[in-house]
């Protein structure tokens, strides 16, 4: 058949029905086919600076669409961590030789230098399964475990959401719980809180297998305000028991006068920290609550998508987030996607630097310079496109900047010579792939 | 359209979330979802969608001799005048004629009868097909409405389009009447109406080709409008081990070469669904690029 103009025959077609048929048709069809599986795949890698932690994690997910708005999805998650990580330790002007968590030997740092323990090798595995569905014409009721095990942490978790919708469902209220049970078996054992860091071999201050429980809920408000702007809003509170400490996490014991590490009671022999280190203790619980806001802006194609978090704890941690990213179409199968992260936080009460010699000890202390004060900012851009089959791909580049400054009034004699806050550098690199099949 | 008529009655039960009424109308299963749980209520709106369909039926089933149809066949080249209703699908049938470029055509039914689509070998004389085309076709026949004049000899057969049309009469009706959300299905060829309670609309499977309607090939949500397939992939000749389909095309006189074997249209109305369909297949192996030009939704079964 020659060819002919198509769009003019499904044209000429619609008036000679509507002739036949004497009205024209009531409700433009509307048929929308059933995805089978929606399969989403990202390869990540994220690399700190220095030689410090490099992740690489292949993530999947799959998503089953059923009648009715059922949806089951399903994920799976591998991981593969290695690299150092800063102790805990100060540094100083001279080397300082640490027993590895295993007990099995020590490392030795040279001055100057942040004291990294260099023994982490881990290959985490993650499964995770939801179910979400109608209740009713106006609620939904969504529900899920998760898993993951890695040699020195095993994490099982459960959830539950209910929403419903009011005002012809521009108006979204939903609130949901999760508990998370999670069982530490830390290399070497779990030592004991605010122990002295021992020799090679010796585990008498280590004692057993540790575990926490977390539990969260969240209420929410999701808003249509027009047909470009969509805002959402909750509440969520969360609180953590049991071992809350990192196993790893050491302090310095320092001179109160030249703020350098205290030597250890001279041994004999390579096989003994070189100087006091204690290892850290955290309260047994944390309660943090956190609000947070986001608004999605849609014009002409384009998407902006801006949020804010406030997160506060008992541990005295207050931090704000705030988070961007702009969707920039470029033709009708590719976009550009810029993205801006600020995150800053305060310390916690009982972050200290080091702990001075010959002082009581505190209930509490850690070095850990996740629980410190710092600003984090994030830059990062997105480019996705559709194939020709209709699937999906994306290559996503950041870049993480964590910046920290010890608290002034803990800095003693020398050590307002050193870098005391391990500031980080990191990239993040990701190829998403999507298909449905 | 068949021949015998069968019984005609109307077997209504309730499920899970609606009630289903079936019958048989035109030569195939028919059946009405209504999304009720009054039986009662859904009995009448089925018994206004089976009138419909027999009265269609009736009207314009070529097999039954006091039908339109079989007055304009048995007219022995006397002009016939014809209602309204009956001017209106032979104008639709003219309008398809025409924009299939005239490989479809009412008016070749003796072509069909050459050939036996039973899955076997059996290929037509192409003598026998040569003198069938000399003596049929629609540039033959003379249409103006409302009176028809055929040769001696020539058929029109309205079977093409008269499904399609009874499922958007049935779907009409049922909205004038009611606002209970229904699908219309006569054997395949479907539409809805209303907007349905609890869910967004009916779930419709397409059939896998070869599983005798046992497995959906792929599932369809239909909130609003119609569904039509063209194809049968139980209806096949072999030919030099090439399976040609039922479909004929009117200039050659022979099956469309490869044919899909089966092509779903979604549209507003099941007529232009099942057009949309059946032009496809008279596309052959570009039936796809000729439903993407047409920005239609469509399930191809090769």
């Amino acid at each position: 058949m020659p060819r002919q103009d198509k769009t003019a025959i499904a044209a000429s077609l619609a008036s000679a029905t509507c002739s036949l048929l004497g009205t024209p048709a009531a409700t433009p069809v509307q048929a929308q086919e059933e995805p089978g599986w929606d399969l989403n795949t990202a390869l990540l890698y994220y690399g700190e600076n220095d030689d410090r932690v490099q992740d690489v994690s292949l993530n999947l997910q799959a998503i089953r669409n059923f009648v009715d708005d059922r949806l089951l999805t399903l994920g799976l998650a591998v991981d593969t961590l290695t690299g150092a990580t800063p102790s805990g330790a100060i540094p100083f002007d001279g080397p300082q030789t640490f027993t590895r968590p295993s007990a099995r030997s020590t490392y030795t740092t040279p001055p100057n230098t942040i004291p990294l323990d260099d023994s982490f090798l881990d290959t985490r595995v993650a499964v995770n399964a939801s179910w979400q569905q109608p209740l009713g014409r106006l609620y939904s009721i969504g529900a899920g475990l998760s898993a993951s095990n890695e040699y020195d942490y095993m994490h099982m978790g459960a959830n539950l959401k209910l929403s419903r919708d009011f005002n012809k469902r521009n108006t979204t209220v939903s609130a949901g719980l999760a508990i998370a049970m999670d069982d530490l078996s830390p290399v070497g054992g779990a030592p004991i809180p605010l122990s002295q860091m021992l020799g090679e071999d010796d585990r008498s201050n280590k004692t057993g297998d540790q575990s926490k429980d977390v539990f969260d809920v969240v209420v929410g408000l999701t808003q249509v305000i027009n047909r470009n702007l969509l805002v959402q809003a909750n509440y969520s509170y969360s609180n953590s028991s049991g071992y809350l400490n990192d196993p790893y996490k050491i302090l310095s014991v320092v001179d109160g006068t030249s703020g350098d590490p205290v030597p250890a009671a001279p041994v004999p022999g390579e096989d003994f920290p070189s100087h006091l280190y204690l290892y850290e203790n955290r309260p047994d619980e944390r309660t943090k609550h956190s609000a947070y806001g986001q608004a999605k802006y849609y014009l002409s194609g384009k998407v902006l998508d801006v949020s804010y978090r406030y997160m506060t704890d008992d541990w005295e941690i207050d931090s704000h987030t705030i988070d961007a990213r702009l969707r920039w179409p470029m033709g009708d199968r590719s976009y550009l996607e810029p993205h801006l992260r600020y995150y800053t936080q305060t310390a916690a009460d009982f972050y200290r630097i080091s702990l001075v010699d010959g002082e009581p000890l505190p209930s509490y202390a850690s070095a850990d310079y996740r629980l410190g004060e710092f600003d984090a900012v994030t830059v990062g851009m997105k480019y996705g496109w559709k194939l020709a089959s209709g699937h999906e791909m994306s290559v996503r580049l950041e870049y993480y900047m964590q910046d920290g400054d010890a608290p002034p009034g803990q800095v003693i004699g020398n050590q307002a010579l050193q870098e005391l806050y391990p500031d980080l550098d990191a990239i993040i690199a990701q190829f998403s792939y999507r298909f449905g099949w | 359209m068949t021949g015998s008529r069968p019984e005609r009655g109307l077997r209504v039960r309730r499920r899970q979330d609606h009630v289903l009424a079936e019958f048989a109308a035109m030569g195939c299963p028919c059946e009405i979802l209504v999304d009720t749980d009054d039986e009662s209520a859904a009995r009448e709106l089925a018994n206004v969608v089976a009138r419909e369909a027999w009265r269609v039926e009736d009207k314009f089933s070529r097999y039954l001799p006091n039908s339109v149809v079989a007055r304009i066949n048995g007219s022995r080249g006397l002009p016939v005048l014809v209602d309204d209703e009956t001017a209106g699908l032979l104008d639709f049938a003219a309008c398809l004629y025409e924009l299939s470029e005239r490989r479809f055509d009412i008016s070749c039914g003796a072509l069909r009868r050459a050939w036996v689509f039973d899955g076997a070998s059996r290929v037509p004389d192409q003598s026998l097909i040569d003198a069938i085309l000399q003596t049929v076709g629609w540039q033959r026949l003379e249409w103006r409405r409302p009176s028809i004049t055929l040769r001696p000899g020539m058929e029109i057969d309205l079977g093409g389009i008269g499904k399609e049309y009874a499922v958007d009469r049935a779907v009409a009706l049922l909205a004038a009447q009611s606002s209970i959300a229904c699908l219309v299905n006569f054997g395949g060829d479907l539409a809805v109406v209303g907007a349905r309670r609890d869910t967004a609309g009916w779930q419709v499977g397409i059939e896998a080709p070869g599983s005798d309607g046992r497995r959906a090939h792929r599932l369809v949500h239909l909130g609003a409008g119609a569904m039509a397939t063209s194809g049968d992939s139980r209806r096949y000749v072999e030919v030099d081990g090439r399976r040609l389909g039922h479909i004929l095309d009117a200039l050659t006189g022979w099956p469309v070469d490869s044919a899909p074997r089966s092509v779903t249209v979604a549209a507003d109305t099941c007529t232009q669904a099942g057009s949309l369909a059946t032009l496809a297949m008279l596309h052959g192996p570009n039936a796809e690029n000729f439903l993407l030009d047409a920005g239609v939704k469509f399930w191809v079964v090769r």
